[in-house]
């Protein structure tokens, strides 16, 4: 079959760019303020993670060597804190971007090939938004052992179902009409027909599920590392660090304080980002 | 009607044997039992006696069908650390769990929908902000930072309520007000949109258009077509009863379910896990049945048979 080029002229379409409402600028500052942390995290932070200072335990935030104090080992929270937003952010990215991948290919398959394929996935994605997945995670986390690869796999398997059912639903009507037609006939292979333009064509509803199951991903690993079953020791995380600061509670809550409002101003702030392009974006919402 | 509820029984069915297969092959598969709970100093005769005796030493399959059999006649093993069977254990954390998830679920529903459906009614002004502002914070603290600063502000600043344990009702106070407030922002986020959603039919405009009182076309026009999505969603949190105190209860030591089963998993103690996994998804998949049986009783459609069947 000959190799038909099937580049369309992209039409330039004029870039409106919107005003921000206060709320979604606010959030873009933070998220963008998070990346740049776990990017820089190793230039940025004052000490290591696992440094001891133990001529300054448990120190009061606002002192010059530590600015948000230090934990029961002299451990400098900030950098801590650094850390621990590089690695959560890291389990967080990961996996969210596992999820869309195993979500949108297994609802493609569904689309394309319909019948007992599109029942199986179906069911086991009935399965996974019935089971409560804090649970199954638990079992299975304790049960294989605590390694960082795993508990971002794991976390993949959070909320791939969703991007399943929209995919396999926009698939299911992106096959019935025109393009998708056109491009089968002109010989395209399945692959190419998914990948190079039904994707495209569904990929801000996606991005916007993405946005949407993202704090998500944050709040499940977090509450796994709080519970001591998600990142291990030494090794640090948000959840972990509020974890281990619950036990300082009342002689120094500071430990505990900073990485549980870093928790929640990154999902507020991802939260709002993804309901404003929601409004955006998605078409059935017009 | 039946058909419809025959369908939805059958696929509870295969969720609940899903379960079963799921927790059996992640748990009989990860480790090995017998060097986890007799430790590396255990002589080899020691670990082939304890295999035998828990039917370790047979194959896989024959373990799966053991374990189905087993279910089947209402055996759900016995824990490797006590020796008790595991069922009993469960059981008797149970009434903890249900002490806090029943009143929190009553806080959800108390103040999750009437707070939506008020914020719908007033779209846009003041109020609607105010109540979907308190939502979005309630939905994005996690459970776990709520309770720790419920208990630094009333037990470590103030003094007022007990941090944690379980000897009278004070103690339940803030666990239950910890789980209250965060489903009540995601029942009232939920209810808000149905209710928009409603108000934007057209049927709503004819009934005010036709001269029905504002009062009449919300509670008998839009209320009930609003009540189904809310009561999926309620029948999600009640199929949670038994799940949903994990992180709370550890954050408060409130000696449930959830409890039992960070310990367990922490002890891989396999009878215990799959008890509770098996026990969570049974209250789930019941509640979701009560929710199948409920929609026949908000929409007609079903009753009459017009649209049956799944999807």
């Amino acid at each position: 079959m000959a190799d038909v080029s099937l580049e369309v002229p992209r039409r330039a379409v004029p870039l409106r760019l919107p005003r921000l409402p206060i709320a979604v600028s606010l959030a873009l500052v933070w998220v963008g303020g998070m990346i740049v942390v776990a990017l820089l995290a190793d230039a940025i932070a004052p000490y290591g993670y696992t440094a001891l200072d133990l001529k300054h335990r448990l120190s009061l935030p606002g002192e010059p060597a530590h600015w948000l104090g230090t934990d029961e080992l002299g451990r400098d929270v900030l950098s801590r804190l650094i850390t621990s937003i590089r690695i959560s952010l890291i389990i967080a990215f990961g996996a969210t971007l596992i999820s869309a991948t195993l979500g949108t290919t297994l609802g493609f398959l569904a689309a394309h090939f319909r019948g007992v394929v599109e029942q199986i996935v179906l069911m086991l994605a009935d399965f996974q938004a019935s089971m409560p997945f804090l649970i199954m995670a638990l079992a299975v986390l304790a049960f294989f052992g605590n390694t960082l690869p795993l508990l971002v796999c794991l976390m993949g398997l959070y909320g791939w179902e969703r991007y399943a059912r929209i995919a396999r639903g926009l698939a299911v009507a992106a096959g019935s009409q025109g393009y998708a037609a056109a491009v089968r006939q002109l010989g395209a292979s399945p692959f190419r027909v998914y990948a190079r333009h039904i994707l495209p064509n569904i990929a801000s509803t996606l991005i916007v599920s993405m946005t949407l199951v993202f704090p998500e991903v944050i709040l499940m690993e977090s509450g796994l590392s709080f519970l001591g079953l998600g990142v291990q020791p030494p090794m640090t995380s948000l959840g972990n660090m509020v974890g281990y600061g619950r036990e300082y509670i009342t002689r120094a809550p500071w430990i505990m304080l900073s990485p549980a409002l870093t928790i929640v101003f990154t999902t507020l702030a991802v939260s709002v980002l993804g309901d404003w392009l929601r409004d955006r974006l998605d078409p059935t919402l017009r | 009607m039946i058909r419809y509820l025959l369908g939805r029984a059958a696929r509870a069915l295969l969720t609940v044997a899903l379960v079963v297969t799921f927790a059996f092959v992640v748990l009989r598969m990860s480790a090995d039992p017998a060097l986890v709970i007799l430790g590396p100093e255990a002589s080899p005769e020691m670990i082939v006696a304890f295999r035998k005796a828990w039917g370790l030493d047979e194959s896989i399959f024959v373990q799966y069908l053991d374990w189905f059999r087993a279910i089947l006649r209402g055996d759900l093993g016995i824990s490797m650390r006590d020796g008790r069977p595991a069922i009993e254990l469960v059981a008797e954390r149970i009434p903890a769990t249900l002490a806090l998830t029943i009143p929190a679920l009553m806080i959800k529903i108390g103040i999750g929908i009437p707070a939506g459906i008020w914020a719908s009614l007033h779209r846009g002004t003041m109020v609607d902000r105010a109540v979907m502002g308190l939502a979005v914070a309630g939905f994005t603290v996690p459970s776990f930072v709520l309770g720790l600063t419920l208990v630094l502000i009333f037990s470590v600043w103030l003094g007022w309520l007990p941090s944690g344990g379980q000897d009278n009702w004070v103690h339940a106070v803030l666990p239950i007000v910890t789980m209250g407030v965060g489903g009540a922002a995601i029942l009232a986020r939920f209810t808000r949109s149905a209710m928009l959603e409603v108000l934007g039919q057209p049927f709503i405009r004819t009934a005010s258009a036709k001269g029905v009182p504002w009062g009449r076309v919300i509670r008998g026009h839009a209320l009930p077509n609003a009540a189904i999505p809310t009561v999926t969603m309620v029948g999600f949190m009640v199929g949670t009863l038994m799940a949903g105190a994990v992180v709370v209860e550890s954050v408060f030591s409130w000696p449930g379910v959830g409890r039992l089963l960070v310990v367990a998993v922490s002890h891989r103690d396999l009878a215990v896990v799959q008890c509770i996994l098996l026990v969570v998804a049974a209250t789930m998949v019941t509640s979701n049945l009560v929710v199948d049986f409920l929609y026949g009783f908000l929409d007609p459609r079903l009753r009459s048979g017009a649209r049956t069947g799944g999807h």
